[in-house]
């Protein structure tokens, strides 16, 4: 195993949550501010696939959830901030939970850094609407002088379901 | 199933009244499974979906599964996924190739063409004999297709399909009929569940473009390019970044037989101010064609919602087709599909992926608020009082009209709510009717009172 360093895993934690953090707290904005200018941001859909097909690697064809570059995420919270946003309004309150964070470094880069996590984020809305989203995220990740001296420069989600069972996906990952 | 419930009294699409417990209601949901899904057509999938013989696609007519499947000889086939031994499931994948489809539960396997084809010890369990003729998966009684676009109805006295669909075929035809090629779907099914009723969903892609005004409103605002603007949007000439309610000539609704639909017309070929550079510039590098083939209403009509009664929505432009699968009364599964031209370049079709994705995926700038409303109004309906509560449903009502420049259909101007009134007359008429000439009749009546000057 590739493994990084005890204090840099530490350090690179303490980034992942830290911009976690930022989403929770609706500081939207900031969370733009360490998505590097060349993000490509992607969730995409599940399918059942028969053992069979698999196995000669074939599978039903998925489609994007998410498909953003940084000025569509810099839509994403403009629409937020028009206060017609009605899928988020009132918003939701969310808490980002990370872990079995894996680190690896990319081969012939000193300052980037491939990130393998588990996540599931908990969504509440309204009085009592309740949902959970986990999966698998890889990130990309960039050692700046930005104000958390990290960017992400790639974000691949996984969504472990193949029929959400949300009514719409209003929140970021 | 025979009823107590009195429609006309629930669906006084006349004045311009529905009562919200049509929402609701188990016993009308039980009836809709029976008499709406189980005698119209349905959409099932797009012919581009299963190319090669075994290939399978699974979905679901009303809440039964059904299994699409290509022939040997190339024709298409669909099954009710259902064992005939005890009822398990006996395909799982959402689509693949397969020669047989085995039943896990006992092993009973049955070939691509629905015959049941080995039963497992068939000779120590069956010392009788077995005829295993009787016991092939059940077909669905009848599947035709439209311009690529597969459907099934279980109803053998149900019009055929070209009938069925009526003048709804026209304003279909402006998709499905763009370009010699024909269509084709691009990429995988997006599916996700809204806790509401079917026909709020379906509704409102027959009828509503009055929502898009308010409920939109952030989209449009952030997704609009400004004339100035000088990233991927590419305002052609005459393109304006202004919505397009507020610089079209005119525009029309259209609703008959259940379906409905609602368009603007606008001077250029340029479709919604949300979709990618490469689908506008796309649009306008094949009007000509487009022209040719569909007229200039047609070809102009980027912009535009419809539904395909009963489950069965797509928006032109945007390249967004869905089926509204019930799943109770309170619940719809969405299933998007991008839909676009074949002979499109790959850059192309790409984009327009990328384009529906974000208009109208789950995660879409304009489908989130859709859903949120239809949630609430689900929440709501759960009261006694606000489920009896009649809604006003009288937009246009009695400026109904049939035009003489070739649009057909009964229509109005497209703030109306004629789609919505005939949809759930219809609706109203199938719940009522013993057999299809019973609503066939039904229905002509309504349009004669409808058209009534
Ligand atoms: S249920 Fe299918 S073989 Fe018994
Ligand atoms: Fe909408």
């Amino acid at each position: 195993m590739n493994t990084v360093s005890l204090a840099l895993h530490h350090e690179i934690s303490q980034f992942l949550y830290h911009e976690m953090t930022l989403l929770d707290d609706w500081l939207f904005r900031d969370w733009l501010d360490v998505m590097a200018s060349d993000i490509h941001y992607t969730m995409r859909t599940c399918v059942n696939a028969q053992t069979r097909d698999r196995r000669r690697s074939v599978q039903p064809p998925t489609t994007w959830i998410f498909n953003e570059d940084k000025h569509q995420l810099e839509r994403r919270i403009a629409r937020l901030e028009t206060g017609m946003a009605w899928a988020e309004e009132p918003p939701s309150r969310t808490r980002h939970l990370l872990t079995n964070i894996q680190v690896t470094p990319v081969e012939g880069s000193e300052d980037e850094f491939d990130i393998r996590l588990n996540y599931l984020l908990y969504r509440s809305q309204k009085e009592r609407d309740e949902t959970y989203y986990a999966g698998m995220r890889q990130d990309r990740i960039r050692r700046t002088d930005s104000a958390l001296g990290w960017q992400v420069c790639r974000r691949d989600i996984v969504l472990d379901q193949v029929v959400l069972t949300s009514h719409n996906i209003s929140v970021l990952f | 199933m025979s009823t107590t419930i009195d429609f006309n009294a629930l669906v006084d699409a006349k004045n311009g009244r529905v009562t919200p417990v049509i929402y609701t209601d188990p016993a009308i949901y039980e009836l809709e499974l029976e008499r709406v899904f189980g005698r119209c057509w349905l959409f099932l999938c797009h012919e581009s979906q299963i190319p090669k013989a075994g290939d399978f696609f699974n979905t679901f007519m009303g809440e039964d599964p059904v299994v699409i499947v290509r022939q040997k000889d190339g024709t298409i086939k669909a099954f009710l996924n259902q064992c005939r031994h005890r009822s398990m499931r006996v395909s799982y994948a959402d689509s693949g190739n397969t020669r047989a489809f085995t039943c896990p539960y006992h092993g009973w396997s049955y070939g691509t063409d629905g015959a049941l084809i080995e039963v497992p010890l068939e000779t120590r369990a069956y010392p009788h004999g077995l005829c295993k003729e009787k016991w092939g998966l059940q077909e669905v009684t009848r599947v035709a297709s439209y311009k690529g676009l597969i459907f099934g109805n279980w109803d053998e006295g149900a019009p055929d399909l070209a009938t069925y669909m009526g003048d709804m075929a026209w304003y279909l035809d402006g998709v499905l009929d763009r370009r010699e090629g024909g269509t084709e779907i691009i990429g995988g099914v997006q599916k996700w569940e809204i806790e509401c009723n079917w026909k709020f969903a379906a509704e409102q892609f027959a009828s509503d473009q009055y929502h898009a005004l308010f409920s939109h409103a952030s989209a449009v605002q952030v997704l609009g390019a400004k004339p100035d603007d000088d990233a991927d949007k590419k305002l052609g000439a005459g393109q304006t970044a202004r919505p397009v309610w507020e610089t079209a000539k005119d525009a029309i609704q259209y609703g008959e037989d259940g379906h409905g639909s609602g368009f603007f017309f606008t001077e250029q070929p340029d479709a919604n101010v949300w979709v990618d550079g490469e689908v506008s510039q796309y649009f306008r590098d094949t009007y000509q064609e487009a022209e040719d083939r569909l007229g200039e209403v047609r070809a102009l009509r980027l912009a535009g919602h419809n539904t395909l009664f009963p489950t069965m929505s797509w928006l032109n432009g945007t390249a967004t087709l869905r089926v509204w699968h019930p799943k109770g009364a309170n619940k719809v599964e969405v299933w998007a599909f991008c839909i676009a031209d074949k002979d499109a370049p790959q850059d192309v079709k790409d984009a327009f992926e990328r384009s529906a994705t974000r208009a109208f995926g789950p995660a879409g700038f304009l489908e989130q608020d859709d859903s949120e409303n239809w949630v609430e109004i689900q929440k709501i309906l759960r009261g006694h009082r606000a489920r009896n509560t009649p809604l006003c449903m009288e937009m246009g009502i009695g400026n109904e009209k049939r035009r003489e420049d070739g649009i057909p259909g009964i229509t109005n101007y497209i703030f109306s709510e004629t789609a919505a009134r005939g949809l759930y007359r219809r609706w109203a008429d199938l719940l009522m009717s013993d057999n299809w000439d019973e609503v066939i009749e039904r229905t002509e009546a309504f349009k004669a009172e409808v058209l009534q000057p």
